[in-house]
């Protein structure tokens, strides 16, 4: 019996065990994953709840109307095309076309399935048409229809404008875009798809940020760095090309090859650094973190983890290759460099008012995480303000302002086909106006040229319309 | 005083049972309010609702207050079994339609009621369990395979006997459970023979073959993980019982290779969203009910819980989730918890073996059929098709549940019984002293 009463007093804390257990993972994932359940396309909880409740208001920062439903109980949107279009992913859908967007994201917040128990319950049994919440975003409206209509014809993109001090969202215009409003009109596949958000393009030469703070960070004696470009240079059994051509940078220092955007002399430092160095840099960048941010959908930067060849890890540290980022993720590796090194986490939403008109949710800062020390920063950004002054990117100058940046000109084909991705990230180096910001331009060559002057437009627009 | 007599004083106040009113008053406040609350919903209101809002807490009182005085049986498993069983009418109220209504739920919890007093007196009476372990075997073994010559097959197994047409039937897995344990705790119990041990093996080995030709692979996972835990506790042989695991194991592989439908529960499992309108559409429903529901839920009668697939009884924790929330379902983990516990500990303070096997033998396969349920519900594990004990809609888990509950209780008062006879016996001996 002895033995009987061991064995079962074994077995007993072994099913104990597995109860903790289960509960454990039950609470765990229901507590981080349960709202991304619940806002699942395939939740017939929220279509059904589209037609029985009135769907909550959605505002741009200064309470400008982005989406309401009106006494019909039919859904409108702003009068204003430029503005319904610049937004049209932002805000998304009824028909969540748009899987990133606020309509669809935060539906169950809009239909008030996150209300109250106590609320709901009343509404229930009085009868009471049930309303849901509204919801306030930080984009400004008018910034993001001036950034559409500035966006240069003919160019799929992105561009992206968040401050870096509270990580706010103040722009995100995707192109192609579609009307919300008229969803029966013919529009390009990826008009649907944020491309600031769910865009995974190759970083280009922008990627040098995080390939220059490894060095600083990895590499003693890296600011004494001297490099002598030919042009290009053999890396393995691959060749690394300089895109000025034929064109040689001949001798720089660090900050020179930097300004001058040299791919020779990045090759050089992310041979130099090896495969586990600058991936940890990248990867303490945010590369290769699934984004679980509140607000917004980021779709993950990725940066290989099993380089294979010499040549792969040169090119790896030129963000070419399987280096891929997405527009948001760019634009707060700059505002990190700004802010000491620390990146912001995201923030979409704004406020999020109930029926009573008592506010539940008022955005808080909060950091996403340190990417660099606060000194490695302010080389970092030294260099890039060398980038606008005299180097790639100097038709992102804005008068008045002090402007960083580097460019970029992701190469998307092995043969140079087709034009590459034109890029820009940077920022303002101002205390009362702290944006950055980043654009990608498809197929629309260097990344000096039209995407820097969208992005200084972009700036500009922004110390003008969001103060 | 001397020392004998304070010994005394403590095992009499070990007799006195823990005071279970307000535990009790809690559970029929949670019965009278929550039935109420869903009589209100219609308009005009809905007469059944108010009969149970009634008659449930009623009945709690009933047997709450009435058994324990027939019988020294554990108050707060009993009270704590009636609570399930009522969270099992209230959700059934709020998001069932016909054929399972709430009406039909509680007329199989009447059923279960009688089951669980049947089994009460059984194990209270029943003495001579060597002489009878042989007949039992045959009864299970023929009751169990009844339904591969005569019976229907229901999502996708063949384990169900139609007594009368599309109105009852029977599941004999279900009930062949509890005479399982009954079988395997007679065998193992006292003076084992090899040929004993064997036995049991060889006739848990044999229900497995049945419920596997009968594609019950739910039922088979817990009728083997039940008889490989009742070996090992019974015989202490720890080799032997992870051999069996480890073959279990092996034919778990075995099966997932050779049958496809294991193959896509576990594909299924593995990446639901996938295949998120075909074969993880079940477990995506479910996780989805789940996150609509949150901390505290949708609220009773609220939210859609009816978009779940099999919600009255595969998902039917799915759906408790969506209405009464996170924070609810895991309080209800731990009253399944707590009921084992319980079982333990009176498994602990048996006498005899077979009565300590068998008390444990329940609560294990009351444990383990929770744990696969609610691990299938949310991911944790593939999908099986047991139900949840006392909440499932379902007449034959319901009257099985309460009738194995029964042996429970009656194996409880049969201990307090012995531990009152000690007491007199020992104040006996000490009056003789004096």
């Amino acid at each position: 019996m002895k033995e009987l009463r061991r064995n079962m007093r074994l077995i007993g804390t072994l099913l104990l065990c597995l109860f903790v257990g289960a509960g454990g993972w039950f609470g765990y994932t229901t507590w981080t994953q349960g709202s991304r359940w619940a806002m699942s396309s395939r939740n017939t909880r929220l279509s059904t709840a589209r037609n029985t409740v009135v769907m909550g208001s959605i505002t741009d920062r200064d309470g400008y109307m982005l989406a309401w439903t009106d006494a019909d109980g039919v859904r409108r949107y702003s009068n204003d095309f430029a503005i319904r279009l610049a937004l049209s992913q932002t805000v998304g859908d009824t028909m969540s076309m748009s899987g990133t967007g606020v309509q669809t994201f935060f539906a169950s917040t809009l239909v008030g399935m996150s209300g109250s128990i106590i609320d709901r319950t009343w509404q229930w049994l009085s009868g009471e048409t049930t309303r849901g919440d509204d919801i306030q975003l930080t984009v400004d409206a008018r910034l993001s229809g001036v950034i559409a209509q500035n966006f240069p014809s003919g160019y799929d993109g992105a561009v992206v404008v968040i401050n870096y001090k509270t990580g706010e969202i103040l722009a995100m215009v995707s192109v192609p875009a579609y009307d919300p409003a008229n969803m029966d009109t013919d529009v390009a596949d990826t008009a649907y798809f944020n491309r600031c958000l769910q865009g995974q393009y190759a970083p280009g030469s922008t990627f040098k940020i995080v390939t220059l703070a490894s060095a600083l960070e990895n590499l003693p004696g890296a600011l004494g760095h001297a490099f002598t470009c030919t042009g290009s240079h053999e890396f393995g059994n691959g060749m690394v090309t300089c895109l000025s051509g034929t064109k040689a940078h001949g001798q720089l220092d660090l900050r020179g090859a930097f300004v001058e955007s040299c791919n020779v002399a990045f090759a050089t430092l992310s041979y130099e650094l090896g495969q586990s160095a600058l991936l940890r840099t990248a990867e303490a960048f945010g590369f290769n973190d699934n984004f679980t941010f509140s607000d917004v959908v980021l779709y993950a930067s990725s940066f290989p983890k099993d380089i294979g060849s010499v040549s792969e890890l040169a090119w790896s540290g030129v963000g070419q290759g399987r280096v891929l980022a997405t527009p948001l993720h760019m634009a707060m590796i700059a505002g990190g460099v700004a802010n000491g090194g620390v990146v912001m986490e995201p923030r979409l939403i704004r406020q999020i008012t109930g029926s009573t008109g008592i506010p539940r949710l008022r955005a808080t800062p909060g950091a996403y995480r340190r990417i660099m020390s606060a000194s490695t920063a302010s080389i970092v950004g030294d260099y890039m303000r060398g980038v606008v002054e005299s180097g790639t990117g100097t038709r992102a100058r804005l008068s008045g302002y002090t402007v960083c940046g580097k460019t970029g000109s992701a190469e998307i084909s092995d043969d140079k086909s087709v034009e590459t991705n034109a890029w820009f990230v940077g920022y303002l180096e101002d205390g009362a106006h702290p944006y950055a910001v980043a654009v990608v331009l498809e197929q629309a060559g260097s990344g000096g040229n039209l995407a820097a002057t969208l992005a200084a437009k972009a700036l500009s627009e922004a110390i003008e319309l969001a103060g | 005083m001397t020392k004998k007599t304070v010994a005394i004083g403590t095992m009499r106040r070990a007799l006195r049972r823990a005071d279970t009113s307000l535990l009790l008053y809690a559970i029929v406040l949670f019965q009278a309010s929550a039935m109420l609350l869903l009589t209100l919903r219609t308009d005009p209101i809905d007469t059944q609702s108010l009969i149970l809002a009634g008659v449930m807490p009623a009945v709690t009182l009933l047997c709450v207050k009435g058994l324990p005085r027939i019988w020294k049986i554990d108050r707060v498993i009993l009270a704590l079994v009636l609570f399930l069983c009522s969270v099992s009418v209230v959700t059934l109220t709020a998001i069932a339609r016909a054929p399972i209504t709430p009406l039909t739920q509680a007329v199989y919890i009447g059923a279960g009621l009688v089951g669980m007093l049947a089994a009460i007196v059984f194990i209270r009476l029943f003495r001579h369990w060597n002489r009878w372990k042989i007949v039992f075997m045959l009864l299970s073994l023929g009751f169990i395979a009844l339904p591969l010559l005569i019976g229907e097959t229901k999502n996708g197994a063949k384990n169900w006997i139609e007594l009368v047409k599309d109105v009852v039937g029977v599941q004999p897995s279900e009930f062949v459970k509890v005479s399982l344990m009954v079988v395997l705790a007679a065998c193992l119990a006292e003076r084992q023979s090899r040929v004993m041990k064997a036995l049991s093996i060889l006739f848990g080995a044999a229900l497995c073959v049945v419920l596997l030709l009968e594609r019950d692979l739910g039922a088979l996972l817990l009728y083997f993980l039940a008889t490989v835990i009742l070996y090992f506790i019974a015989t202490s042989n720890g080799w032997l019982s992870l051999a069996g695991l480890g073959a279990g194991a092996a034919g778990a592989v075995a099966a997932y290779f050779a049958l496809p439908y294991v193959k896509k529960r576990v594909v299924d499992w593995r990446n639901p969203w996938a295949d998120a309108s075909g074969g993880g559409y079940q477990v995506i429903q479910s996780l989805i009910a789940i996150g609509s529901g949150g901390l505290i839920g949708m609220g009773l009668g609220l939210g859609m819980p009816r978009m779940i697939p099999l919600y009255h009884s595969d998902f039917v924790f799915a759906a408790i989730c969506e209405q009464f929330g996170m924070i609810f379902a895991l309080c209800l983990l731990a009253v399944y918890v707590l009921i084992i516990m319980r079982g333990v500990s009176i498994a602990m303070s048996c006498r005899d073996g077979f009565h300590a096997l068998l008390s444990f033998g329940i609560v294990t396969i009351l444990g383990l059929q929770t744990l696969l349920i609610v691990g299938g519900n949310i991911r944790l594990i593939p999908l099986t098709g047991v139900t949840l004990p006392f909440i499932a809609a379902g007449g034959s888990s319901m009257v099985s549940c309460l009738a194995g509950i029964g042996l429970l209780l009656g194996i409880s008062s049969l201990n307090a019984d012995r531990d009152e006879d000690d007491v007199r016996r020992a104040e006996w001996q000490e009056g003789e002293r004096a």
